[in-house]
């Protein structure tokens, strides 16, 4: 079966005993950096869509402000529950896609914000607190493929293991077609499987590479915010990017038609 | 783009494909696009992957994320605190024993150097004799 390939960087062996989660926070929490003043949302250069877009996204953060503040000053744990119910989503979802375990997963998430919890001291609040929580999600997952690879764990993702899902267009197996993304048991049935491919081989790429595509082209972040989590220059991130697609696009491409 | 470097070429690529070029930049790569075939499968080609890969399903937590967060924290706090307090304590101890030891050290020696607590220990010992007066010198 074609299963058998397996991602160098996915899921401990169930059967291996826990890892330690001793997390050293000096090696993921960063100082926040100050942030360039983001496009003001009555800004007349910008498209309708970018002025939601910005308003948003400063509404956002004023509230983040607010809530950060208040578990600084007073340890209040409300607030720290909304931060944590506002990201869980997206970094529970970054970590899926990183990691490719949902247990796994959902711990590594869980360690992000009891690390948020430990560090929020440390955080200055001249940055704002979603690229700052990014980072220290980035650089928790790396730390752990890291370590999931010095312990050299193996194992096939979690999909559905027919045989057939595993096989190129070619052999009878799984094809894209758009049309399939119309709603409908096939399409339904299809589209299924092709995520389960496109995760498998997502989790094949470089960590460095997985994360960019995570980062854009999965969660939909900007150029700028990608350049603040990373720490890249704006021209190193738009050639590893490019690198990075072209090399999922290789990989995918016995399933597209 | 064959007279631009590949790092070049390649961030051009990605960020026309991000709208992410100035007006000139993107009119390059559509002049690319006009004249080169293999550019435009290769621009094809990308914009299909990057459908599925877009396509992915948003991603759910589980609904009692936050309350394993929380309860995380509070037994890591109670863990840490019994883990200080059994890290502490054998020293604590040991400060203890040792003063102790230092004090009956030193309250041993100073008796024995007492020897109204010698003849107390043994009656029969004799205390030693009196110094004698210094004898009268002779006058003149």
């Amino acid at each position: 079966m074609v299963w058998s390939k397996v991602s160098p960087v996915t899921d401990p062996d169930p059967s291996a005993p826990p890892t330690p989660r001793v997390v050293d926070l000096a090696a993921v929490v960063e100082p926040d950096e100050p942030e360039p003043v983001s496009p003001a949302a009555d800004d007349p250069n910008l498209t309708p869509a970018q002025r939601e877009e910005a308003a948003r996204r400063a509404e956002q953060d004023r509230r983040d402000r607010r809530l950060v503040r208040r578990l600084k000053e007073g340890g209040d744990e409300r607030a720290f529950q909304e931060l944590v119910q506002t990201y869980q989503n997206r970094i529970f979802g970054l970590m899926l896609r990183m990691i490719n375990n949902r247990q796994e997963a959902e711990d590594l998430a869980q360690e992000v914000f009891i690390i948020v919890h430990r560090a929020i001291g440390t955080y200055r609040g001249e940055g704002r607190f979603y690229t700052w929580l990014y980072r220290i999600a980035s650089n928790t997952c790396k730390n752990r493929i890291k370590y999931l690879k010095s312990r050299n764990f193996h194992r096939s993702v979690e999909i559905e293991d027919s045989p057939q899902a595993q096989l190129p267009a070619a052999e009878g197996g799984a094809v894209v077609t758009f049309q399939s993304q119309v709603p409908g048991p096939e399409a339904t049935v299809e589209g299924k499987r092709m995520e389960v491919i496109v995760q498998r081989e997502l989790g094949a790429l470089d960590p460095e590479h997985r994360l960019l595509i995570v980062l854009r082209d999965v969660q939909g972040l900007s150029y700028q915010d990608i350049i603040r989590i990373t720490g890249l220059q704006e021209g190193t991130l738009k050639s590893r990017l490019h690198r990075a697609r072209v090399a999922l696009k290789e990989r995918l491409a016995p399933y597209l038609r | 783009m064959a007279e631009q470097s590949p790092t070049e070429a390649d961030a051009l690529m990605s960020a026309y494909l991000d709208e992410e070029l100035a007006p000139e930049e993107a009119a390059k790569v559509e002049k690319l696009l006009a004249e080169s075939p293999e550019a435009r499968a290769e621009l094809s080609g990308l914009q299909n992957m990057l459908k599925l890969v877009k396509a992915l399903p948003e991603v759910v937590a589980p609904p009692d994320f936050y309350e394993k967060v929380a309860r995380k924290i509070r037994r890591r706090r109670v863990f840490s605190m019994e883990v200080l307090w059994m890290l502490i304590l054998p020293f604590q101890v040991l400060s203890v024993v040792l003063i102790l030891v230092v004090a009956a050290t030193y309250m041993l020696l100073h008796l024995d150097n007492d020897p109204s607590v010698k003849l107390e220990k043994d009656p029969t010992a004799q205390l030693p004799p009196p110094e004698a007066p210094p004898a009268a010198t002779p006058g003149p």
